[in-house]
């Protein structure tokens, strides 16, 4: 069960592998205040993808994505790629 | 599992960050969810189901209470994540090199 050592493949591999198969992927995300750590992970049973981190600058970005992960299941989306720009 | 109406699930959620600040850990699941409310059908049995396309599931726990909700638009997706970003804010901050890099001209 690999962990992503760069944010940014990891949000890439993971948005991609949201995009394959939106019903059966699922993001993960434990926080553990007392060991100040935040793990997410993205799988859809088969292949699995973890990021691990201890660092501030990166709850923001953990954030964004999954926010971004839950716009893209809420939208009735016709076909994938289809980003608009405010 | 309890399942909440967003706004009740939002005020769970902060009493579970709240609970788990000294130890244990916050677990929140995010899957796309298309309405079911039934099993699948066995073989042979026709399914009179149309999928939802436009919600999701969130599920949040402390390892012993267990909360739900189903997302759809409209969804106070700014307060969410607001409160996601206030509540994970025990992990370390880097500002030794940040100063350094940003060369400011107030010299």
């Amino acid at each position: 069960m690999p962990y992503y050592q760069t944010w940014e493949e990891f949000a890439r591999a993971a948005e991609k592998l949201y995009l394959t198969d939106p019903m059966k992927v699922r993001v993960v995300l434990k926080y553990r205040h007392c060991d100040g750590n935040l793990c997410v992970k993205v799988t859809d049973n088969a292949a699995c993808l973890q990021y691990k981190t201890d660092q501030a600058q990166d709850v923001k970005k953990i954030e964004k994505l999954h926010g971004k992960l839950m716009r893209l299941m809420v939208s009735k989306e016709t076909h994938s790629g289809s980003m608009e720009m405010d | 599992m309890v399942l909440l109406e967003n706004d009740s699930f939002l005020t769970e959620l902060t009493q579970l960050f709240q609970k788990c600040r000294t130890s244990g850990s916050v677990v929140i699941t995010l899957k796309k969810y298309d309405g079911r409310t039934k099993p699948a059908p066995r073989k042979g049995h026709t399914e009179s189901f149309e999928p939802a396309d436009n919600k999701c599931l969130i599920r949040a726990s402390d390892g012993k209470k267990k909360i739900s909700t189903v997302v759809s638009l409209p969804f106070p997706q700014f307060a969410y994540s607001n409160l996601l970003r206030a509540h994970m804010d025990g992990l370390k901050k880097k500002d030794k090199k940040s100063k350094s890099k940003k060369t400011k001209a107030t010299q």
